[in-house]
Parts: C-alpha cells; sequence; structure tokens
C-alpha cells in the first residue's frame, strides 16, 4: 500500500509552527488529561456482529454486539434537563440534556479507536451512576477555525451526544 | 408456508336448537333468549334496576379494552399500560408508573398511555340521539313485594339514558419500529369493522377508530423515540340511578257503588224528575223500585200516575209472585196505565221478612 502522502501546513509560519502546535497540544493536554481528568467510556457498536433486522436495520438491547470498551478523556459539558412531557402536559419526562465531548484527536489516535455516529459513551456521574449517552454527532468535521490553533490545524473534536433511556443501552 | 396458529380440535356439528317460542323466527312478541340474556347482565348482582354507568365507569371501560383488547407484546414482554387515565395532579403520573420507570422516574419506554379529552360531547349514538323528550320515565320491571299481609308490586322506571360521546387518545411510545408495527396490526384487526366494544356493567358499548396520527421525535440531536396516536371515540350513554323511581304498583282494588236512595215523584212528567231536580239522567225512561214486606206482610198495593212495563228483577225470601190490576190478576207481562192500581201478593220462601224489586220501563 502506498503510503500517504502529506502536504506541510506552512501558514502563519512567521509566528507559529509545528513545535508551537505539538507544545500548545501537550500543555492542553496534560491540563485536560492531568488536571481534569474527565473519564469517559466508549461503548463501540460492532456492526458487523450485530444481529439486525432484515428490514429496519434495528436490534433489541440484546441483540446488539460492542467492541471492547475504552477509557478515555475529554473535557465535558452537559446542558440543564429540560423539563418535558410525552403528550400536552402529561406523561412527565425529566431528562439529562445533551452531552458535548471536546477530545484531543491525538488522544484518539494514542488510543487507537474512532468514534462514530450511534456510539454509546458512559459517563460516571457519581460513583455509584453511570449515565449512557450516544453519539449523535461525532465531530468528524473540523474544517472550522475554532477547532483549530490560530487557523494553523485542527487539534480536537466536539463530540455531542443525547441521552439514551436504559431501555435503549444500560452497559454491557 | 406458515403454520396455523389457532387449530379448531371439537367442531360443534349439531345446529343450534330453535328457541321454543318461536322456532320459525322472532314473532315480536316474546323477548327473544338474547334480549333477556343482556338484561340479565346489567341486573346481574344487584337491584332489579341497572346500575350507574357514569363518566368514571366508561373510562375504566376503555382502560379495560386497551389492556385486554389491545394487548401488545414486544421481544417476548408485554408493552405496559398506563394503568388510568391521567389528570393534572403530576404525582399521580408517577404513582401509576413507578413499576416501570427509571432510576430518574421516567416512564421506561415501550408503553401505552390513554389519554382522555376533558370535554364529554352529546352523544352521537343514533339509537339513543334526540328520541324522547323531558326526560320521561318508562317501565323497566315490576317486582313483587309482600308487606306481611299483602302481596303487591313495585313498578321499577328508568328515563331513557342520555348519549355521550368521550374521545380518547391512545399513545404508544416506543423506540422502534417492529413495535409500533405490533400494535398497529392489532388495533387495525380489531377495528376492521369500524368499531369494536368494551364492556360496562352488562352494558356494550361500541367504541370507533376515528383517526391514526403520528407524533414521533426524530431530531438530529435529541433522543429520538416513536409516539403515535390512535384516536377513539367511545359512544357511551349516562344511566343515573338517582333518576330511577320505584311506585307501588295496585296492590288492592275496592269497587264503590252509589245508589239513588229517593223515591219517585207521584204525577205526571218524567220519571227521573224529582223535585225538579233530574236524577238517573242515563236511563230517564227506567225506575227501579223497591218493596220491603216485613215478616207479616206478604201484600203491596201500588196506584200508578204513569204508564210502565213492570219486570221482576231481583227478589229475596219470594218463592212466588201474582200480580193483580185493578182487581185482575195479570199472567206474562205485567203492564200498567195511568191510575191503575197494582196488588202484588208473594209467597214467603221461609218466615221473616222479604224484598223485591221491580223495574218499571215507563211509557209517559
Amino acid at each position: 500500500m502506498a503510503e500517504q502522502k502529506k502536504i506541510p501546513i506552512t501558514r502563519i509560519s512567521r509566528f507559529f509552527g509545528s513545535q508551537d502546535f505539538k507544545l500548545e497540544q501537550d500543555m492542553g493536554m496534560e491540563w485536560l488529561h492531568g488536571d481534569m481528568h474527565f473519564t469517559l467510556v466508549l461503548f463501540r457498536v460492532d456492526k458487523k456482529k450485530t444481529d439486525v433486522d432484515d428490514v429496519y436495520g434495528e436490534a433489541g438491547p440484546e441483540e446488539i454486539r460492542y467492541k471492547a470498551p475504552v477509557e478515555f478523556n475529554g473535557y465535558v459539558n452537559i446542558t440543564s434537563p429540560q423539563n418535558k412531557t410525552y403528550s400536552s402536559g402529561l406523561v412527565n419526562q425529566m431528562e439529562p440534556g445533551n452531552m458535548t465531548v471536546s477530545v484531543y484527536m491525538k488522544h484518539l489516535d494514542e488510543l487507537n479507536i474512532d468514534v462514530s455516529y450511534g456510539d454509546y459513551i458512559g459517563y460516571a456521574e457519581t460513583e455509584d451512576r453511570m449515565r449512557y449517552y450516544v453519539v449523535t454527532n461525532d465531530g468528524r468535521v473540523v474544517s472550522d477555525n475554532a477547532h483549530t490553533i490560530g487557523g494553523y490545524k485542527p487539534f480536537f473534536r466536539t463530540i455531542i451526544c443525547s441521552y439514551v433511556s436504559p431501555n435503549e443501552f444500560n452497559g454491557i | 408456508m406458515s403454520i396455523p396458529k389457532k387449530v379448531k380440535t371439537n367442531i360443534n356439528i349439531s345446529p343450534r336448537p330453535p328457541q321454543p317460542q318461536y322456532d320459525s323466527g322472532y314473532n315480536g312478541l316474546t323477548t327473544p333468549n338474547r334480549r333477556r340474556e343482556l338484561s340479565e347482565l346489567i341486573t346481574e348482582d344487584g337491584t332489579f334496576l341497572p346500575k350507574s354507568v357514569l363518566h368514571a365507569d366508561m373510562d375504566r371501560g376503555m382502560l379495560d379494552f386497551v389492556e385486554k383488547e389491545l394487548d401488545t407484546t414486544a421481544s417476548g414482554k408485554r408493552i405496559p399500560v398506563i394503568d388510568r387515565i391521567l389528570t393534572l395532579q403530576r404525582w399521580g403520573e408517577f404513582s401509576q408508573t413507578w413499576s416501570f420507570s427509571t432510576e430518574d422516574k421516567n416512564v421506561e419506554l415501550p408503553f401505552i398511555v390513554v389519554v382522555r379529552k376533558p370535554d364529554v360531547q352529546y352523544g352521537t349514538n343514533p339509537s339513543l340521539l334526540y328520541t324522547i323528550p323531558d326526560r320521561k320515565q318508562f317501565h323497566f320491571a315490576k317486582v313483587p313485594t309482600w308487606d306481611g299481609n299483602r302481596k303487591g308490586m313495585d313498578i321499577y322506571t328508568i328515563p331513557q339514558p342520555i348519549p355521550v360521546d368521550i374521545i380518547y387518545d391512545v399513545k404508544i411510545i416506543c423506540n422502534r419500529m417492529r413495535e409500533l408495527n405490533r400494535f398497529n396490526k392489532i388495533v387495525m384487526q380489531k377495528f376492521s369493522s369500524r368499531q369494536a366494544y368494551t364492556f360496562v356493567k352488562g352494558h356494550y358499548i361500541p367504541i370507533i377508530l376515528n383517526s391514526l396520527g403520528d407524533e414521533s421525535v426524530i431530531d438530529t440531536e435529541e433522543r429520538r423515540y416513536y409516539q403515535q396516536n390512535y384516536q377513539f371515540q367511545l359512544q357511551g350513554f349516562l344511566i343515573d340511578e338517582d333518576e330511577f323511581e320505584v311506585k307501588p304498583a295496585i296492590s288492592r282494588s275496592i269497587l264503590f257503588f252509589d245508589a239513588e236512595t229517593n223515591t219517585k215523584n207521584a204525577g205526571k212528567g218524567s220519571p227521573s224528575i224529582v223535585d225538579q231536580k233530574e236524577m238517573n239522567i242515563y236511563n230517564k225512561n227506567k225506575y227501579r223500585r223497591k218493596l220491603d214486606f216485613t215478616a207479616l206482610e206478604t201484600t203491596k198495593t201500588i196506584t200508578y200516575s204513569y204508564k210502565a212495563t213492570i219486570t221482576l228483577v231481583r227478589s229475596d225470601n219470594v218463592a212466588s209472585v201474582v200480580y193483580t190490576i185493578n182487581g185482575t190478576t195479570t199472567q206474562g207481562k205485567v203492564e200498567v196505565n195511568i191510575g191503575d192500581v197494582l196488588l202484588i201478593t208473594i209467597v214467603k220462601s221461609a218466615g221473616g221478612t222479604a224484598q223485591m224489586v221491580l223495574e218499571e220501563l215507563i211509557y209517559s
């Protein structure tokens, strides 16, 4: 297999280069992984082994197969829970808001994992309470300036997850 | 090829026995057996009157219908139904859903809920629609009574039930299309003839499938779930026992007779005019005369001032009678003219008093 062609990044090279980028990234990772230490568990759905319905591609809670869970670190932001109802004011549902996880791309590469749309992420809210979320936006597209350092090159992904009820996923 | 699920192992090949009272069809006179059976269901385990059917009873009937007739199983588990009509009281929701709620006290999917529209409209059931005005009471039953001395009957009457339409939204909330399909199949099979029936206190009450709508939440970055709303119309009726009436029927009949005690005025003129008062207005040309014989009497003399034909109507203690007009004994018909003197001689059957009643057909 041919080696992937690499293109040197020379943007803003008068002020900022690859060594600066590496330094900033390493400092950030040290702060996030060492000081903050938000730990999450990634449950990747094994799409080949999962037994799905022929027509709908649906699987029951017991029918989904997962790859081995992987712990990773990221910056976690969970929005306020919303008070909703199923039927115009009746049958209350009060559930956690969406979880946004900012994760270093380098960290994912080091763990040799990728976060995909539909994977599940567990977040230990307390010592005895793990909440599960499903990836609704895997943040694969990082072209915007916000995901770069001064426009040099992207270095983190923003993964948006929404809460899943226990009958959809409740750990393995 | 699929294997049939319903296999009948025993088929009744004997024809249904005809009902003896109308073996060639309903004659319109006797009560059909089925109607009698339905009537017994209505009054079962109670008084001779039907039990009240009010809003809460119909709500219960709808819940029972959803639980029993629309029972759905998905992935080997029954989809739970919230067994109450949810109201404004928030704590009530949790009290009904705790058995299948999550750690956050949210109802765990999938589930089915019945939501009643609070407004209950006047009914559209054509059999009850504006047919009898003014809450008129109708006979329902005759119930024998016994007060220790006399047998009697009580008449039980009820007014026409009031038709009402109640709208229910039956919602299924779930995560999988297969669960939706299963519930939809059950509903469609049940309502293939547009309506199904629930059973409330002995009454079959029709339910109609009005519409079906989808309210699924399929947002990009929110929790997704399917939600479908089946709207049913229950065509019920209100029977309120406060409107029932129980009245005693006739237990003893007494017949009163009133008789004219005045004697006929003497003299020419209308026999029914006595002291210028009109008497006996229905039979003006007839007059009944009672003759009382003392123990010693056997004769009576009457002088007539009008023409009449005399007939013996009734007698007591009289063996035979002889009529003599102006000294001439009369055989057969007794006819007197004005001024005639009638002598009546009797032979008593036994000693003591005797009575006779003569009817005089008066000519002038």
